[in-house]
């Protein structure tokens, strides 16, 4: 695995491990750094830890054994408003969504603001006018600012993942996570996703960490392409180098023969 | 309560602009019934706030009081317990009382609730019929449906079963029909695909889904129904209850306070017990739902093990060697450690059933006898009087509202609070959610009546005591209820926010908070509602209003004005039902 790390890496796991109460290992020993600007799409079977990678980024999980090191912070000694203030640089978009459906569009895309606003805020009018204009403009981004005033339960499930990206955006954030962002869409609404958050993330030069199923889209998305399997970081490389046959190895059964390639170092 | 998606007030809007990116309004225009809904809740808050001050419910009374306490303490100790047979008696006589009233309204909600629900009724008249006997049972007081049957059956455990038994229905009925209407349909299809009649439909789809649910709503009502066979015992139902009213009556507040010492104590124990019963079945509904894949492929293989199965059809191209394989295999389920446990809780059951319903000592001819003139008894009651006495009934029926604003605002002063802490998401830490269930659980079990007599005593016969009496009272509920609403929101979306880099309390408000508003406002106007009920209840301690009213009317049996104060009360409770039901509707 990679030890030496360029000057513009932002997301570095050394050794990490994660185990939880029971003895499954869902995370086993992985080192892997991403630089800024990059576009990394994590691929492996359901339960091979590319949920629980992408939630030791901003601290949602922290690691048994090992360091998780984002924008220079060591995330797992991170506590309180340090943990907060690095959640902030750190957009976050789930496969659920996770919109408050009674709430408008704009508030849910509003409470992205919350990071760096002081207090609790309960109701549209408590986020100050700049915010809410701010918010407008993410929604009008993502295409759906005639639609800032409906419940957000009233959305299709594309529409509400865009206001997730938009709630994202609404961070300002130097990283963006999602977490198989287009698992619940069907085939259009994922290529509209996809395609935003790959728009979003070469204007604002994010660095974007996606962890997705179709072997396809992350093959015509990312710029590298990081495999997972039981814990384990089975492949890194760049898209480039790699064939669609080689790709789908990471979903093959276990002890099938490991092709050659599986062993190429990133960048 | 503010509740965020209701609506803004609209800004001093300057005309809409041409367009709408570069000067789009930041706030929705305001929906006529958010706004109506807003104006509502802030009325009724008002009011609240209102009957709080008009009742005087502040330090300086308190501490006026402070000297009628000690005074009270000094007559109340020693305190003066009556022999331990005797303790035994009563509370055998109560808890006999209670068991049996809670088994009538199950039996009567069951058939109630399948004609409730929509996906088992029969037809949409059917189901407004059942809805309508639902509303009805649950409007009309306990109370005073133990005064029309204490006139009828006279003194005895009859009265009060039929009382408590018929007024749960409002509530055990319209549970068991939720239950029903949120059943997985799929296995009741299945049952009707195989040719099964409507019963069998019943019994075989919809009866297993919901059966944890019917025994859990039903340890729940035996809970409430203990706390209010209590309080008839002031209007003639015997057991603990009746025995405290003697007592406090007779200025015997040795012997009172340690009977409502004992009564406490009962409640807390029964509470306890129905609480573990109850957690065990849902875990064990809960557990059921993941195991029962395996278990079902297992018993196919076996040729048919399960005992709810009575003829086994022999399979189409069943073997002779399989058939006979299948006849040489048990068709019962084996006495496993599982099987004798849950045949052992069975009997159990039964058991304290059958001891209730003979410890009860209900008499069918007693029943059968008075049947005879119940058309008699109940002329009594009709038509309506005013006794000349309307504008006092109608004073203190406006004191009755008044103490169960002014207690539930100091019930939601206090559950919030304690609610949110109880509640695992929103507890600084899992140790402190558990110490505020402890809590919420004993406060749950000190019956208000017990609270009402100790604050009759400390600030005098009124509305005080009343009302301080069931806003404490409440926190045992309305705790519970916030709680269990806080940690029924989508937990995703609170990760989401905290992924944002938002803090604890900016999390709460704007993820937490705006899920549970809704469930929130219907559990505050619920509480309301049996605010209004048992703040009359109360009345008939000396806690002010109406109840002191229908005591007095069915004493000198005036029991024209024993109806006209039940239509009135009948009439409030049903105007705040129907408050609550639009407030729900419109806060979603």
């Amino acid at each position: 695995m990679a030890t030496e790390h360029p000057p513009d890496t932002v997301v570095r796991f050394d050794g990490v491990s994660k185990q939880f109460d029971s003895e499954v290992l869902a995370l086993d020993d992985v080192s892997l750094s991403v630089r800024a600007g990059e576009m990394v799409v994590l691929l492996g079977l359901s339960g091979s830890g590319k949920s629980t990678l992408l939630r030791h980024v901003d601290g949602l999980q922290r690691a048994t054994s090992g360091t998780v090191t984002v924008l220079g912070t060591d995330v797992g000694r991170a506590r309180g408003a340090g943990l907060r203030r690095l959640r902030h640089r750190i957009g976050f978009v789930f496969q659920q969504f996770h919109l408050v459906g009674s709430l408008t569009v704009l508030e849910n895309v509003c409470t992205g603001a919350l990071g760096r606003l002081r207090g609790p805020r309960l109701g549209l009018l408590s986020y100050p006018r700049t915010v809410r204009h701010e918010a407008l403009r993410h929604l009008d981004r993502v295409g759906l600012l005639s639609q800032a005033f409906q419940r957000a339960d009233t959305l299709s499930g594309g529409q509400q993942q865009r206001v997730a990206v938009a709630r994202a955006l609404m961070q300002r954030p130097q990283i963006l996570l999602a977490d198989e962002p287009v698992a619940s869409l069907d085939p259009e609404s994922s290529a509209q996703i996809m395609r935003l958050i790959k728009e979003i993330g070469e204007e604002e030069g994010l660095t974007v960490l996606c962890s997705l199923h179709q072997v396809d889209l992350a093959l015509s998305w990312g710029h590298r392409i990081i495999g997972l399997r039981a814990g384990r970081v089975l492949m890194d490389s760049p898209v480039s180098a790699l064939t669609r046959d080689d790709v789908m190895s990471v979903y093959a059964r276990l002890g099938v023969a490991t092709p050659a390639v599986l062993t190429a170092k990133a960048g | 309560m503010t509740v965020a998606t209701a609506v803004a007030p609209t800004p001093p809007s300057p005309p809409p602009p041409a367009d709408p990116a570069t000067a789009p309004r930041t706030l929705p225009r305001p929906r006529a019934g958010g706004v109506a809904a807003v104006l509502v809740m802030t009325a009724l808050a008002g009011f609240a706030c209102w009957a709080f001050a008009d009742l005087r419910i502040n330090a300086a009374t308190l501490v006026d009081s402070a000297s009628n306490a000690v005074d009270f303490t000094r007559r109340m100790v020693p305190l003066d317990f009556p022999p331990v047979a005797e303790v035994l008696r009563l509370c055998g006589q109560t808890m006999a009382v209670v068991v049996c009233a809670t088994l009538l309204s199950v039996l009567l909600s069951v058939p109630v609730a399948v004609l409730a629900a929509g996906n088992t009724t029969p037809h949409p008249s059917a189901r407004f019929a059942a809805r309508a006997v639902i509303v009805l049972a649950r409007a009309v007081p306990d109370v005073v449906l133990a005064i029309v049957f204490f006139r009828v059956f006279g003194l005895g455990a009859l009265t009060g079963v039929l009382a408590m038994g018929l007024h749960s229905v409002g509530m055990v009925g319209k549970m068991y029909a939720d239950a029903i209407e949120q059943i997985d349909e799929g296995p009741r299809t299945a049952v009707r695909a195989t040719g099964a009649g409507r019963l069998q439909q019943l019994v075989s789809g919809v009866l297993p889904q919901v059966l944890p649910s019917l025994v859990a709503n039903a340890l729940h009502r035996l809970d409430i129904n203990l706390r209010i066979s209590v309080l008839l015992g002031f209007v003639g139902v015997n057991g603990l209850g009746y025995e405290i009213a003697g007592a406090l009556n007779a200025l015997n507040y040795r012997r009172g306070m340690a009977l409502a010492l004992i009564v406490l104590l009962l409640c807390v124990l029964v509470e306890l017990l129905s609480g573990t019963i109850r957690r065990a079945l849902l875990r064990n509904a809960a557990a059921g739902g993941r195991a029962r894949g395996v278990r079902g492929g297992g018993a196919r293989t076996a040729g048919g093990r399960t005992g709810l199965v009575r003829t086994v059809p022999a399979p189409i191209a069943a073997a002779p060697a399989a058939a006979a394989r299948a006849a040489a295999t048990r068709v019962s389920p084996p006495w496993n450690a599982r099987r004798v446990r849950r045949t052992a809780y069975a009997a159990m059951t039964l058991l304290a059933l059958a001891a209730s319903v003979w410890g009860a000592g209900l008499a069918p001819g007693q029943f059968f006898g008075a049947l005879g003139n119940i058309g008699r008894t109940l002329g009594l009651f009709w038509p309506p009087k005013t006794g000349g006495i309307l504008p006092d009934l109608l004073s203190d029926l406006f004191d009755t509202v008044e103490i169960a604003f002014a207690a539930t605002l100091i019930g939601l002063v206090l559950a919030l609070p304690v609610g949110a802490l109880a509640a695992r998401n929103v507890a600084p830490s899992p140790a402190t959610a558990a110490v505020f269930r402890v809590v919420v659980v004993l406060v749950r079990g000190i019956p208000e009546l017990v609270l009402a007599i100790v604050f009759v005593v400390i600030t005098g016969l009124g509305p005080v005591a009343g009302a301080l009496a069931l806003g404490i009272g409440a926190v045992g509920l309305l705790g519970k209820l916030v709680a269990d609403s806080l940690e029924e929101v989508d937990p995703g979306v609170e990760a989401a926010l905290r992924a944002t880099g938002a803090g604890r309390w900016q999390v709460f408000c704007s993820a937490t908070l705006p899920q549970a508003a809704p469930a929130l406002v219907g559990h505050v106007l619920y509480q309301l509602d049996v605010n209004i009920r048992s703040a009359t209840l109360l009345g008939i301690v000396g806690a002010g209003g109406i109840g002191f009213d229908l005591l007095n009317a069915s004493r000198v049996l005036d029991f024209g004005v024993v109806t006209t104060v039940l239509v009135l009360v009948f009439a409030t409770v049903l105007a705040v039902e129907l408050l609550a039901v639009w407030l729900r509707r419109v806060v979603r």
